[in-house]
C-alpha cells in the first residue's frame, strides 16, 4: 500500500516536470519575429558601433585603421565634448524642471474630473499626434524676434522684446518650453491609469479619518504610483540625453555652442567631419552613460521598497 | 588661402575661360526675344534621330542597371525639364538602366555620407565643389580619368574645369555647373531709397543699408548669416580684409590664420552691422533660406548668394528686381568672389560596367543639346540664366536676353577676382561659426578673444591630429 502510494507520487512528480520541461512553442513564435527586428535594429548596431568605435573608420574600405581606445581618449580629450555633456545635463535638469511633472499633475487634475473626463483625455492626447518637428518649427517661428508672436503678443502687455533662441542665456529655456505645454499624451494616460487603479476602498477610508486631499496625494496616489512614475523617468531622462530633433530644428546645437548636445556631436562628427568613428564612440559613451544612470535609478527604488 | 599652388592657377584659368564665353554672350546682342510661354512644356527636348540611337547603344549590349540621385520633387520648377531628359537618356540608352531617386530633401549630406558607409551610394551623383574635395580625399569618388581622356566631349569644356576635381593628375568628376557670389540687392527698395548704385565699399555699405531701413519702413538693410553656414559668408570679408581662414603649407600642413588682423576685422565690421549700425535682421541665427526668403519677400534688402537666382525668381520675385554686383571691397582694397559649383560624381564601389555607364549618363546632360535644352527651358519658364557656362560652345547669348544688363554685368565684374573656399571648411566650419555668433549675440563680446578661443580649440581638436596624420603620411 505505501509502496503504491509511492509508486503514484513519483509517476505524478515525472509527469509534473514533464510538462514543466514542454517548450512553449506558440508564444516564442508570435514573439520571435520583434525579438529579430530588436536584434536586426538593435543589438547589431550597438555591437557595429562598439566595433566602429575602435577604428579610424574608413567608409569606402572599412573600417580603416585600428586604434584601440584612442577615438574614446581623443573625445574625452575635447573641449567641444564636455560643453556637449554640460549642455546635456542641463537640459536634463530644465526639462525634469519644466516637463516631466507635468503629466503627473495633469493625471492628478483629470481623476478628480467626472464630467467631460473622456473629452478631457482626448483633448491631452490631440496634441501628441502632431509631428514633433511640425510643433518645433512652429515654436522656432513664434520665437522669431524680427516677426514672431510671442514678442508680438508680450509687446502688448509691454514686455519684451526677447531674444528666445538669438539670446545665449535663454536658448536652452526657449528649447525646453514647449514640452511644458505639450507634455501630455501617452504619459498622463499612464499616470491616469495607474491612478485609477489605486482601491477606492483606501481613498473612502483615508477621507473618513480626515486626510486632505494634500496628504492622499502625498501619502496615498505617488506612493502608489512610484513604479509607473520611475518607469516613466527612464524613458524621459534616455529621451532628453538623446534629445536631437527638436534641438537640430532649433538651433543646430548654436548659438555658439549653447544648445549643444552629445546627440547633436555624433550626428556632426559622423556626418560633416565624416568620422564615423569617434561618432560611435560617443554614441557607445551615451549608451553607457544612460544604463548606468538606469541602474542606478532602479537600485535607489529597490532601496526605498 | 594664400597658398594652395594648382588650385587657385585653376580657378583663374577657369573664370577667365567661363568670363569668355559669357562676355561673347554680352557683345553679340542677340535681341531676339522668345515669348515666355510660363509653361515647361514650351522647350522641347531634343531627340536624337533613330539612326544615332541605333549607333549609340547596340541591342547586344548587356543591360546595366544604375542609380543616379537627381529625381526632382513634385514642386520643383525643373520637374518637367528633369523628367524629359531622363525619358529621353532611357530611349537613348536602352541598355541603360537608370532608377532615379529624389535627394533634394535637408541633409542631403548626412544621407549621401549614410547611404556611402552602408554601401547603398548612388552610382552617380552631383557634390559641391567643396564635398567634391572631401570625397576624392575619402575615396568616395571613382578614378575618371580614362573615361574623361577617351571622351571626345572632353575639349568642350572650359580650360582647367576638370582641375577643381582632380588630384595627383588623375580625375574624378565631371564639370557640372558654376557660379560666383557677389551682392544681391534689390532695386526697387533701392529706388524707393533714392540709393542709385550698389555699396562699393564697407563704410558705404553700412550707410547706404541704414538709408535702405530708414526709406523702406518693416526691412531690414541687409540679411546676415549667422547659423549653421555663418562661416561661409564671414570667409568673404575676411577676404575682402585681406586674408583668410587658413593656410596650406608646402609640407601639406594647415595653419590657421583665425586670428589675423584680416579675420579680426572682418569680425569687428560684422559687429559693427549688428550693433553700430543696427541695419541686421534681429533673427541672426536664422538660416540661409530664411535669409532668401526675407528678399524675396520684400523684408531685406540686401544678402549675399551666387549668381544663379532661381531661388528668387523661383518663388515669384521679377528678374528685374534682382541687382547683382561684387562684394564690397574692404581695408584691403579687395573683393574676392567665391566659385562654386558642381561635379557629377562616380561612385568607387560601382563595378566597372556601372561606372562606364554612369559616366556615360553624366556626359549625356553636359552633351551640346541637353545644355541648350536646358537653358532653354529656364529662359521659356523665367527661372533665370546664370550666366556662367561650364561649356565652351554654348551660346550664352541666346538665353541671357532676359537677364537684364547690370546684373549681368554684375556677375562677370564680380567673376573677375574668384577665390576658393578656405581649405578644410568641413573640419573646421562649428570652430569659426562660434566666435561669429558670438559677436552678433553679445555687444559685450570682443572679436580678438572670441577668435583666439575658437583658434586655440580649433588647432587642438582637429590641426594637431590633421598636421600629425600628414606628415606621418596617414591618408585624410
Amino acid at each position: 500500500m505505501e509502496n503504491q502510494r509511492e509508486l503514484q507520487l513519483f509517476e505524478t512528480n515525472q509527469k509534473r516536470s514533464r510538462s514543466r520541461k514542454k517548450i512553449r512553442w506558440t508564444p516564442i513564435l508570435f514573439l520571435l519575429p520583434s525579438i529579430i527586428v530588436f536584434f536586426v535594429f538593435k543589438y547589431y548596431p550597438i555591437f557595429d558601433a562598439i566595433y566602429i568605435s575602435l577604428f579610424n573608420y574608413d567608409i569606402i574600405n572599412p573600417p580603416g585603421r585600428f586604434v584601440g581606445f584612442g577615438n574614446y581618449e581623443e573625445f574625452l580629450g575635447s573641449e567641444t565634448f564636455w560643453i556637449a555633456m554640460k549642455n546635456t545635463f542641463i537640459f536634463l535638469i530644465l526639462s525634469m524642471a519644466i516637463v516631466f511633472w507635468v503629466p503627473i499633475v495633469q493625471a492628478l487634475f483629470l481623476s478628480n474630473i467626472r464630467r467631460f473626463n473622456g473629452m478631457y483625455r482626448v483633448l491631452y492626447q490631440i496634441p501628441s499626434v502632431l509631428p514633433i518637428v511640425a510643433g518645433v518649427l512652429l515654436w522656432k517661428w513664434m520665437y522669431n524676434p524680427d516677426r514672431g508672436l510671442f514678442n508680438y503678443l508680450l509687446g502688448k502687455i509691454g514686455l519684451g522684446p526677447y531674444g528666445w533662441l538669438n539670446d545665449l542665456h535663454m536658448t536652452k529655456l526657449a528649447i525646453v518650453l514647449p514640452g511644458f505645454f505639450a507634455s501630455g499624451g501617452v504619459g498622463m494616460l499612464l499616470y491616469y491609469a495607474a491612478i485609477k487603479s489605486i482601491s477606492s476602498e483606501i481613498f473612502e477610508a483615508a477621507k473618513i479619518d480626515g486626510c486632505g486631499p494634500w496628504r492622499r496625494i502625498g501619502m496615498i496616489i505617488l506612493p502608489n504610483i512610484t513604479f509607473v512614475i520611475l518607469i516613466q523617468f527612464i524613458g524621459f531622462m534616455s529621451g532628453v540625453l538623446l534629445s536631437f530633433d527638436n534641438i537640430f530644428v532649433m538651433t543646430q546645437g548654436g548659438p555658439a555652442d549653447a544648445s549643444l548636445v552629445v546627440a547633436l556631436m555624433i550626428q556632426k562628427t559622423a556626418f560633416v567631419q565624416s568620422r564615423f568613428g569617434i561618432s560611435a564612440a560617443l554614441s557607445f559613451f551615451m549608451f553607457i552613460v544612460i544604463v548606468i544612470l538606469t541602474v542606478i535609478q532602479f537600485r535607489l527604488q529597490r532601496e526605498e521598497e | 588661402m594664400k597658398q594652395r599652388g594648382g588650385f587657385y592657377k585653376s580657378i583663374a584659368a577657369i573664370v577667365v575661360a567661363v568670363l569668355l564665353v559669357a562676355l561673347t554672350a554680352c557683345g553679340s546682342g542677340n535681341k531676339n526675344n522668345s515669348e515666355a510661354s510660363g509653361s515647361p512644356s514650351s522647350s522641347s527636348s531634343p531627340k536624337a534621330s533613330e539612326s544615332e540611337s541605333a549607333s549609340e547603344s547596340p541591342s547586344e549590349e548587356p543591360i546595366v542597371e544604375i542609380t543616379a540621385w537627381d529625381l526632382q520633387p513634385a514642386d520643383s520648377p525643373i520637374k518637367a525639364l528633369k523628367d524629359a531628359q531622363f525619358e529621353e537618356f532611357a530611349r537613348r540608352y536602352p541598355n541603360i538602366k537608370v532608377t532615379h531617386i529624389d535627394a533634394s530633401q535637408t541633409n542631403g549630406r548626412e544621407k549621401f555620407l549614410t547611404a556611402v558607409a552602408g554601401g547603398e551610394g548612388p552610382d552617380i551623383s552631383e557634390p559641391a565643389f567643396p564635398d567634391m574635395q572631401v570625397y576624392i580625399q575619402k575615396g568616395i569618388a571613382a578614378d575618371i580619368t580614362d573615361f574623361v581622356n577617351s571622351s571626345p566631349e572632353k575639349d568642350r569644356f572650359i580650360e582647367g574645369s576638370f582641375n577643381l576635381a582632380s588630384k595627383d593628375g588623375r580625375i574624378y568628376g565631371i564639370p557640372d555647373y558654376m557660379y560666383t557670389t557677389g551682392l544681391i540687392y534689390n532695386k526697387k527698395l533701392f529706388q524707393n531709397a533714392g540709393v542709385a548704385n550698389p555699396p562699393a565699399t564697407w563704410d558705404e555699405f553700412a550707410t547706404v543699408a541704414q538709408t535702405l531701413q530708414e526709406k523702406n519702413p518693416g526691412t531690414v538693410g541687409f540679411d546676415i548669416l549667422g547659423m549653421d553656414w555663418a562661416d561661409w559668408h564671414f570667409e568673404y570679408y575676411v577676404w575682402q580684409a585681406g586674408g583668410d581662414l587658413t593656410e596650406l603649407q608646402p609640407d601639406g600642413t594647415v595653419k590657421l590664420t583665425f586670428t589675423s588682423d584680416a579675420a579680426v576685422k572682418a569680425l569687428q565690421y560684422y559687429k559693427d552691422l549688428k550693433w553700430k549700425y543696427k541695419v541686421t535682421q534681429k533673427n541672426v541665427v536664422q538660416d540661409y533660406p530664411d535669409n532668401q526668403k526675407d528678399f524675396y519677400t520684400g523684408h531685406s534688402a540686401m544678402i549675399l548668394g551666387g549668381s544663379d537666382t532661381a531661388a528668387f525668381t523661383g518663388n515669384g520675385m521679377d528678374p528685374n528686381d534682382i541687382g547683382f554686383a561684387p562684394f564690397p571691397v574692404g581695408p584691403a582694397g579687395v573683393a574676392p568672389s567665391q566659385v562654386g559649383g558642381a561635379f557629377y560624381m562616380v561612385n568607387a564601389k560601382s563595378s566597372p560596367e556601372k561606372q562606364k555607364a554612369a559616366f556615360t549618363y553624366a556626359m549625356f546632360f553636359m552633351s551640346k543639346e541637353q545644355q541648350e535644352y536646358f537653358y532653354q527651358f529656364h529662359k521659356d519658364n523665367g527661372l533665370g540664366v546664370n550666366p556662367l557656362a561650364i561649356v565652351k560652345d554654348i551660346d550664352m547669348s541666346q538665353y541671357v536676353t532676359d537677364v537684364p544688363a547690370d546684373f549681368l554685368a554684375g556677375v562677370l565684374k564680380s567673376a573677375e577676382n574668384p577665390q576658393l573656399e578656405y581649405y578644410l571648411k568641413s573640419s573646421l566650419s562649428s570652430y569659426v561659426v562660434k566666435p561669429i555668433q558670438k559677436v552678433l549675440l553679445d555687444p559685450n563680446s570682443d572679436p580678438l578673444t572670441e577668435l583666439q578661443k575658437a583658434q586655440e580649440l580649433a588647432q587642438k581638436e582637429v590641426i594637431d591630429k590633421y598636421n600629425e596624420d600628414v606628415l606621418s603620411g596617414v591618408a585624410q
